[in-house]
C-alpha cells in the first residue's frame, strides 16, 4: 500500500474528520496532519528542519487541503504567506494544494488558481473518494 | 457732493477753458486778418491815388479801371464790417476803440459816393475837371481812412490778448487745483471705503459702518458688492454642504453594499457547511450501523447534533441582525431588572446555576428611556458571551455584572465579566461581521456584537470595550431623550 502524507487546514473539526473518513477508504495508507487555522499551518510548515526530523519524508506533507473562510487566519491570507515562504527555496515543490471550500464563488476560484502550486479546487458538497483519486493520481503520483 | 457730479464739474470746467483759450486765439487771429484787410486797402488806395494824380496832364480817364480799384478799395471795410461780430462791438464800445468800425463805415460811403460821381461824370452831368476833383478828395479820404483804422484795431487786439491770456491762465490754474483737489476727494472716499473693507468687522457692524461711513455711488457700489458676495458665499456654503452630503451618502452606501455582500458571502457559506457536513453524516451512520459499530455512529450523530446546534445559532443572528432595522422607534420607560430576570431565565439554562454570579447594580428610581426590545438584544447578546466565553481555569466563580447609571446627559450601561477576554491584536475586528475569537471554545455564529454595535448606533449611543485575560467590561453610553 503506497503512502502518502496529507494534511488538511480547516477550522471546522467536523469537516476535518468527514475528510478523514472519507480519504480512509483510498487505497494509500495516509499520514495526516491537521490544522484549525492558516496561522498553525504556517507555523508548522515554516518550522521545517525540527518537523523533518520527527517526521523524515512524510514532511513537508505531499497533499494539502485548504478551506478558506477560516478565523485567525484565512486560506488566501496564508497562501499569500506559502507563497512567499516557498519562493527561493526547493524544500516545498513537493507539496500540492488543493481548495476545499464551501464557497463556489467564480472570484475565489480563479484567485486559487492564480497559485501555480494550487492545483485543484473541490466545494465540500462535491469531495468523494473518486476526487480525492483523481487529484493524487494527476497532481502527486510523481512525489509518492 | 457725489462722484459723478464732481467729474461732470470737472469737464464743465475743462469745457469754459478750451472755449475761452479757442476765443481768445480767434480774437487775436481776427486782429491779424483787418491788419491784412487795411494793408490792402492801403494798398488799393495808393494805386488809385497814384492813378488820380497822373490825371492832370492825360487827357483821357480810365473810368474802368478806376472804378474796379474803388470797388476793391470798398471791398475791405465790407469784408471788415461782416467780421465783426456782436461781442466784438460790445468789447470795442467797452474800450473806446468802437472808432474803427465808423472808419469802415465812411470808408464805405467815400466809396459809394465817388462811384456816384463816376456815374454821373458817364453821364455827363458833371465836367472832367469836378470828377478829378472828386477823385482826389476820395483819394486823401481812403489814404486817411487807412491811417485811422490801424490804431483802434491794434488797441483792440492788445486788449485782447492783455485781458484773455491772464484769464486763460488764470482758469487753468484754477482747474488744474480744482481737479486735484475732486480727484483727491475721490480717491481719499475709496480709500477709506477700501480700508473699511480690509478691517477685520464682523459683518453686522461691517454694514453698518459702511452707512455712517461712505455714502453716494460708493456706499451703493459696497452695499451691491455686499449683496451679491454675500450671495455667492452662500451659494457656495450650500455646493458645498450638497457635495459633503453627496460624499457621505456615497461612502454610507459603498459601506453598506460592502457589508451586505460579505454578509450574503459569509451566510450562505455558513449556512452551508454544517448541512453539507450533516448530509455526508448521514451517510456514515449508515455505513456504521451496517458494519454494527453502533458507538461511532453515536457519535456521528452528536456531530450532527452540533451543526445544527450551529446552524440554529446562526438562522436566530441572522433573524436579529435583519430585525435590527425593522424595529420600529418604541421609546419607554425600560425596566432592566424585568429584562435581565427574563435574559437569565432564558440562558442560564443552559449553564449549571452554581457555576457563576449575577450582580446587578441598577441606580434606584432611575428613569430609563429607551427601546426595550434594543436594550433587550443588546444584553442578551452581551451576556450570552460573558456565559460562553467564561474561564472555567480561574480559581473565583464566574461572574456577570450588569450596571446602570444615570451620568449627566446620558445612560451608562455596562456589562462586565471575568471571563477569557478577546486577544488583543484583534480588537479592531470586535464589531465586524462574522468574527469569532474563540472557535475552539464555542461555534458562535460571530454575529453577536455586531448586532450589539448596531443596536447602540440606532439609539445614538456609543460601546467601548475593555479587555484583558482577566475579563470584559463593555461600557455603553445612550444620551438621555425627553420622556415621550
Amino acid at each position: 500500500m503506497q503512502k502518502i502524507s496529507i494534511m488538511i487546514i480547516d477550522d471546522d473539526s467536523t469537516d476535518r474528520y468527514l475528510l478523514k473518513r472519507i480519504i480512509k477508504k483510498s487505497n494509500f495508507s495516509c499520514e495526516t496532519f491537521e490544522a484549525e487555522n492558516g496561522q498553525e499551518a504556517l507555523d508548522f510548515l515554516t518550522n521545517y528542519e525540527q518537523n523533518k526530523l520527527k517526521y523524515e519524508s512524510d514532511f513537508p506533507p505531499i497533499l494539502i487541503f485548504l478551506d478558506i473562510n477560516m478565523h485567525i487566519m484565512g486560506g488566501f491570507e496564508f497562501l499569500e504567506n506559502f507563497s512567499s515562504l516557498r519562493e527561493g527555496t526547493e524544500k516545498y515543490q513537493t507539496s500540492v494544494f488543493t481548495m476545499l471550500t464551501s464557497s463556489e464563488r467564480k472570484d475565489d476560484i480563479d484567485r486559487a488558481h492564480s497559485y501555480d502550486f494550487v492545483k485543484g479546487y473541490i466545494t465540500k458538497s462535491g469531495f468523494t473518494l473518486d476526487k480525492f483519486n483523481e487529484i493524487v493520481q494527476t497532481h502527486c503520483a510523481k512525489y509518492i | 457732493m457725489t462722484i459723478s457730479s464732481k467729474l461732470m464739474l470737472i469737464v464743465l470746467l475743462t469745457i469754459f477753458e478750451i472755449s475761452l483759450t479757442l476765443w481768445s486765439v480767434f480774437e487775436i487771429s481776427n486782429g491779424a486778418k483787418f491788419h491784412q484787410l487795411n494793408l490792402f486797402h492801403l494798398k488799393y488806395a495808393t494805386e488809385f491815388s497814384n492813378k488820380v494824380f497822373s490825371l492832370e496832364k492825360d487827357s483821357t480817364i480810365d473810368v474802368v479801371e478806376l472804378e474796379k480799384l474803388i470797388l476793391d478799395i470798398r471791398q475791405q471795410p465790407i469784408d471788415c464790417l461782416e467780421s465783426v461780430n456782436f461781442l466784438n462791438e460790445f468789447i470795442m464800445k467797452q474800450i473806446g476803440t468802437h472808432g474803427a468800425i465808423g472808419i469802415c463805415v465812411k470808408d464805405i460811403e467815400d466809396g459809394n459816393r465817388v462811384l456816384l460821381k463816376m456815374s454821373e461824370y458817364n453821364d455827363k452831368k458833371i465836367s472832367k475837371e469836378a470828377f478829378i476833383s472828386e477823385l482826389k478828395n476820395a483819394a486823401y479820404a481812403f489814404n486817411e481812412n487807412s491811417s485811422l483804422f490801424e490804431k483802434p484795431v491794434t488797441e483792440t487786439v492788445l486788449f485782447v490778448m492783455k485781458t484773455m491770456v491772464p484769464l486763460v491762465v488764470g482758469i487753468s490754474l484754477f482747474n488744474i487745483l480744482f481737479i486735484s483737489f475732486m480727484s483727491n476727494t475721490i480717491s481719499s472716499s475709496i480709500k477709506s471705503a477700501v480700508d473699511l473693507l480690509k478691517s477685520k468687522n464682523s459683518k453686522e457692524s461691517l454694514a453698518e459702518d459702511i452707512s455712517k461711513n461712505v455714502s453716494g455711488e460708493l456706499k451703493v457700489l459696497l452695499e451691491v458688492a455686499q449683496k451679491r458676495i454675500r450671495n455667492e458665499v452662500f451659494v457656495t456654503e450650500i455646493n458645498q454642504q450638497l457635495e459633503k452630503l453627496v460624499e457621505q451618502r456615497t461612502e454610507s452606501l459603498t459601506r453598506a453594499n460592502t457589508e451586505l455582500s460579505q454578509f450574503a458571502y459569509r451566510t450562505s457559506h455558513d449556512l452551508k457547511a454544517p448541512l453539507t457536513a450533516s448530509k455526508l453524516l448521514t451517510n456514515f451512520i449508515i455505513e456504521d450501523i451496517e458494519a454494527g459499530d453502533i458507538d461511532n455512529a453515536i457519535q456521528d450523530i452528536n456531530r450532527i447534533h452540533d451543526q445544527m446546534v450551529k446552524l440554529e445559532d446562526l438562522v436566530m443572528s441572522i433573524l436579529s441582525l435583519t430585525e435590527v432595522d425593522s424595529i420600529e422607534v418604541n421609546h419607554s420607560l425600560v425596566n432592566v431588572d424585568n429584562i435581565l430576570d427574563d435574559i437569565q431565565q432564558r440562558l442560564f439554562g443552559l449553564v449549571n446555576e452554581s457555576e457563576y454570579v449575577v450582580d446587578r447594580e441598577i441606580e434606584p428610581d432611575i428613569q430609563f428611556f429607551s427601546c426595550p426590545i434594543r436594550i433587550t438584544q443588546i444584553l442578551e447578546n452581551l451576556i450570552s458571551n460573558s456565559l460562553k466565553y467564561r474561564d472555567e481555569k480561574k480559581s473565583e466563580l464566574a461572574f456577570i455584572k450588569v450596571s446602570l447609571l444615570g451620568v449627566a446627559d446620558t445612560y451608562q450601561l455596562t456589562v462586565e465579566d471575568n471571563g477569557i477576554g478577546i486577544p488583543e491584536d484583534r480588537h479592531k475586528e470586535v464589531f465586524q461581521m462574522f468574527k469569532r475569537f474563540h472557535p475552539q471554545l464555542s461555534f458562535g455564529s460571530g454575529l453577536g456584537l455586531a448586532i450589539v454595535k448596531k443596536h447602540i448606533d440606532y439609539l445614538d449611543g456609543t460601546i467601548q470595550m475593555q479587555t484583558s485575560p482577566g475579563g470584559t467590561k463593555f461600557i455603553i453610553t445612550i444620551p438621555k431623550i425627553g420622556e415621550i
